[in-house]
């Protein structure tokens, strides 16, 4: 009976023995570098940070029981045979056997993710979670240049680039999208699929330069995983709305490359079945490849037509869905044209551009308004607003129309905020906020008759608060005048008092106005005092730790009221140099 | 005389070991033909006598003229066929051959022609029968994978070939995922963090400051550490050319160390030996004694000592008590400011994972002077693959390299 004993070196317990390195972790697994980092991408197993370093801080450290998780996965198999298989047809070839070299190649071992990704996601709303990643550098390989040298086929490009237009297809077909912000990295959207918020960024219509310090291997590996999982989420998606996936695409708009207008008439056409076939997808990848340059997304124009209503549509949909209703768009030659499309259609509008497969010519006489870019365009059409592009984005952000006059051509844009700032959070409103917030009341003003307008701010203060009309220091004022009426009015109803008891009144007037003030200092004081009572009182019931989180509440508040009151004596400098200057 | 030339000579040419001509030699040459015969040459009957060396007159016989004569016939030769070699252009004397109807074979691939012995054997023989092997492990699988094969593609019923695609959220309870032993802790960074406000393609003035504050206070801390550093030592350092007296004076230094090094060694061996012949002295009865009492005395000395201390501590007890208290008392609150700090900074950078840290991309904010609020002139941000890059290093997923932090 051999004696069980340990070997020399190996730790039975703490963070040695939990722990291992890098270079452990590869030896043991028996694989090369390359192939354990893409497992470890694959199978989503980090490095970890132990309290104590045992082979000394310059490693990276693994947990023992994920590297065991790694070592009981079939991908391994399949790693191992690639490799084998790579060697054979490396041998055959230098041996000047091309027989047996061309059907080795014809019979190429693969492997498949799905079962890593129903191990990863188990449940579809984890993918959801996930997604904001997977989405964001979609986008960002559909946008890069193909290069021999880092390895990025074309046709990876391809496939990206038809996910993620399906991906802005379902999203704008189900009117899902609810922030735009542009920034200087790219366009941020968000969308609420499913209760989860989803956050990603596309990147602007420039050429992307691929920077040297970045490894594409790595990001590649990404790729290979986000689009599989981008892949499945889209299909959950369309069989949600009852559509087929992949989509079959309008082979006419295939030629012209216009994508995103196919899809969407696909989307919407899914009633007719187009007869499809194989040779369809060949067909859309040559031309693809032929016109990568010059891809032009379609309009979703035809969706808004045939609606197909969702019962289970929220009131954020729907608020979203009538945005733009019945607003025609001409987009002009200058602008993105792709995120316009995918925002304007999201919210409801009807949107055409210049160029073969549009779905009207910019002399119809419906549209509405004409985006430009340009300093100066001269208005051909009387009945339409020549607007800049930013309008939309704003629009978008507020939930309202706002006046074209701001953002015409030629005119200086107002800044464009962003709606991903909760500006009661921050304290500080930037003006043009406020300007909206007048905008948006007044918008639901129309909406909600009212019976009066002064009197909404003293009585109703609370209730605007509540719905963010006026901010929290407004509402905070609203209140002191309302006491201060409210003074007032006992002050005068005691000196009604006072009348009908006699003339006491006049002999005692400076106490009783003494009295009165101390009254009203006193309820001031009251109140005041009330206040800290109750602060005082629950600081004492609260524990140690909560006193603790409350106090470092406190501190944040006061830093951003100092944040605050820095930020404001700005403007007023810059207001009074303005001034000063002027003068 | 013309006798004597043609001996003096032959007797250069047959002692050829001094190849080297001077002037003088030559001189002395000329000389000899006109000069009287020497004296110390000696022909006996046996040959040549052992002569001495020394001596113009003997030195002059083991000279050779051989490169004179060589340079002579060369010359002449030369003159005869006219020029010599050197003055020749190289172009008349060779050329670069371009012809191809030469067929190169290299030797390995004269090499691989050959059919090796392992491969002649591997061919197929029809004589030789395979033994029936046990089914393997790799092959039960792949029996497994050519059933489940057909089953999944299938064609359905309009004519359209079902690409595969499963929903695979659609069946949950089917096959049941283990969940992990050791899962990953929630990471705190959101994969997409939105940007400020500052860095919108048209932002407001206040918020643009805010960006821009934030970017100049990144550049200047960068600036402030380089200059802060202390200067790396050199790895040349430019001499100055040392005369040639001083170097005589550095070599004697260097001399003089190792004489007085030498010198001190040899008194130390020398004190020793003097003071070998002394016997270390015998320690006496009264010696011992006296130590003895001097041990027990420090004894009893440190044994009052210890007493009276402890009486001292025991005198300010709740002093010491509230020492220990106000110590714990900071303590805990150090670990607590430790540990909130350790939160806060996983908020915004990963731990240290590798040998390199982790360094935050510069912020994108566009300068006061690219501010054009048209988005058609936006100078946007073209390495997007970076900011990934980087998000995915500050999650902590991906370990920061020596490329990723260079630019």
């Amino acid at each position: 009976m051999p004696k069980h004993y340990r070997p020399a070196g190996k730790k039975k317990e703490g963070n040695a023995a939990r722990y291992m390195t890098r270079s452990q972790a590869v030896k043991y697994l028996q694989v090369s570098l390359s192939v354990f980092r893409r497992l470890c991408i694959f199978k989503g197993v980090f490095p970890r940070d132990p309290k104590k370093k045992v082979k000394g801080t310059h490693q990276t450290y693994y947990h023992v029981k994920d590297i065991l998780f790694l070592k009981h996965e079939p991908l391994l198999d399949k790693f191992r045979e690639m490799h084998a298989y790579e060697k054979k047809v490396k041998k055959a070839v230098s041996k000047k056997n091309k027989d047996l070299a061309e059907r080795l190649l014809t019979r190429k071992p693969t492997y498949t993710l799905d079962m890593l990704i129903r191990e990863r996601y188990p449940k579809f709303i984890d993918a959801l979670r996930d997604l904001d990643d997977c989405l964001t550098m979609v986008h960002l390989f559909a946008a890069l240049p193909a290069i021999e040298r880092e390895n990025i086929q074309a046709e990876r490009i391809h496939n990206c680039r038809g996910l993620s237009l399906e991906w802005q297809a379902y999203i704008s077909r189900t009117h899902k999208l609810r922030k735009a912000f542009i920034s200087v990295k790219g366009i941020y959207y968000q969308a609420e699929v499913e209760g989860q918020k989803v956050t990603w960024l596309t990147p602007h219509a420039l050429q992307q330069v691929m920077p040297q310090d970045v490894d594409y291997k790595i990001m590649l590996t990404f790729l290979e995983f986000y689009e599989t999982l981008l892949g499945f989420v889209n299909l959950r998606l369309y069989h949600s709305i009852k559509l087929k996936y992949p989509p079959i695409l309008d082979p006419r708009l295939k030629a012209l490359a216009a994508d995103l207008y196919a899809l969407t008439r696909y989307v919407d056409a899914k009633d007719r079945t187009i007869g499809a076939n194989n040779e369809e997808s060949e067909l859309r990848l040559a031309q693809l490849q032929d016109q990568l340059p010059a891809n032009e997304p379609g309009a979703l124009m035809h969706l808004v037509e045939n609606v197909a209503d969702d019962n289970e549509e929220d009131e954020e949909t729907r608020a979203c869905k009538t945005l733009f209703q019945n607003k025609t768009f001409f987009l002009g030659r200058e602008v993105p044209r792709e995120s316009l499309l995918f925002v304007i259609t999201a919210f409801g509008g009807v949107v055409s551009w210049e160029g073969d497969g549009a779905p009207f010519e910019e002399s119809n006489q419906d549209i509405n308004y004409q985006i430009v870019d340009r300093p100066t365009q001269s208005h051909r059409f009387i009945s339409r607003d020549y607007v800049q592009p930013q309008w939309v984005f704003d629009c978008i952000n507020a939930r309202i129309i706002l006046p074209t006059g701001e953002y015409m051509v030629g005119k200086v844009l107002p800044p464009h905020l962003s709606p991903f700032v909760d500006n009661e959070a921050e304290g500080y409103v930037p003006e043009y906020a406020e300007t909206i917030k007048r905008l948006q009341a007044a918008a639901r003003k129309e909406i909600l008759p009212m019976p009066g307008g002064e009197q909404d701010d003293l009585e109703n203060a609370q209730n605007l608060l509540a719905e963010g009309i006026i901010d929290r220091t407004k509402a905070k004022e609203a209140a002191e005048r309302k006491q201060k009426m409210a003074v007032h009015e006992k002050q005068y109803h005691q000196e009604l008092k006072k009348e009908m008891q006699g003339m006491q009144y006049t002999s005692d007037p400076n106490i009783d106005e003494i009295k009165n003030n101390g009254e009203e200092n006193t309820d001031d004081m009251s109140s005041q005092q009330l206040v800290k009572d109750d602060e005082n009182m629950t600081m004492v019931s609260m524990s140690r730790k909560k006193r603790r989180l409350y106090e470092a509440m406190k501190i944040s508040q006061g830093r951003k009221k100092a944040n605050v009151e820095t930020l404001e004596t700005r403007k007023k400098n810059i207001q009074k140099s303005k001034k000063t200057s002027s003068n | 005389m013309g006798r004597e030339r043609e001996v003096v000579s032959r007797r250069i040419r047959e002692h050829s070991t001094n190849k080297i001509l001077t002037r003088s030699v030559l001189l002395g040459f000329r000389s000899v033909f006109s000069a009287a015969t020497p004296d110390s040459i000696c022909y006996t009957a046996m040959g040549k006598s052992k002569s001495s060396r020394k001596g113009k007159k003997a030195w002059r016989t083991n000279i050779s003229t051989q490169d004179i004569d060589d340079f002579y016939e060369k010359s002449s030769k030369d003159a005869l066929s006219g020029g010599s070699l050197t003055e020749v252009p190289s172009d008349s004397l060779f050329f670069v051959d371009k012809s191809r109807d030469l067929s190169v074979k290299r030797k390995i691939d004269k090499c691989r022609e050959k059919v090796l012995r392992v491969d002649s054997i591997l061919q197929k023989n029809s004589f030789v029968q395979a033994i029936p092997s046990s089914t393997t492990k790799k092959s039960k699988q792949r029996q497994k994978e050519i059933q489940r094969a057909p089953s999944s593609s299938q064609v359905r019923k309009d004519g359209t070939m079902d690409t595969g695609m499963v929903d695979i959220w659609n069946d949950e309870g089917a096959n049941a995922v283990k969940k992990r032993k050791v899962s990953n802790k929630a990471i705190l960074i959101p994969a997409v963090e939105v940007e400020p406000p500052g860095c919108s393609y048209n932002p407001s003035s206040e918020s643009h400051q805010d960006s821009l504050a934030h970017a100049v206070a990144d550049e200047m801390q960068k600036v402030y550490t380089k200059e802060l550093r202390p200067t790396p030592v050199p790895l040349t350092v430019v001499g100055e050319v040392v005369d040639v007296e001083d170097m005589y004076f550095l070599d004697a230094d260097n001399e003089s160390d190792g004489d007085v090094e030498d010198k001190e060694v040899d008194s130390n061996g020398d004190a020793d030996l003097e003071k070998r012949p002394f016997k270390t002295k015998r320690v006496t009865r009264v010696e011992l004694n006296r130590r003895a009492r001097n041990k027990e005395k420090l004894k009893m000395e440190a044994e009052t000592k210890k007493l009276k201390e402890f009486s001292k501590d025991l005198n300010s007890l709740p002093d010491i008590i509230n020492e220990i208290a106000k110590e714990d008392e900071e303590k805990s609150k150090r670990h607590l400011r430790r540990v909130f700090a350790k939160q806060e900074r996983l908020k915004s950078c990963p731990p240290r994972l590798g040998r390199h840290k982790f360094e935050p991309a510069p912020v994108q904010v566009l300068l006061s002077e690219e501010i054009t609020g048209s988005l058609r002139k936006l100078k946007a941000c073209c390495t997007l693959a970076r900011d990934r890059y980087k998000s995915l290093e500050k999650r902590g997923i991906l370990v920061p390299t020596a490329k990723s932090g260079r630019k």
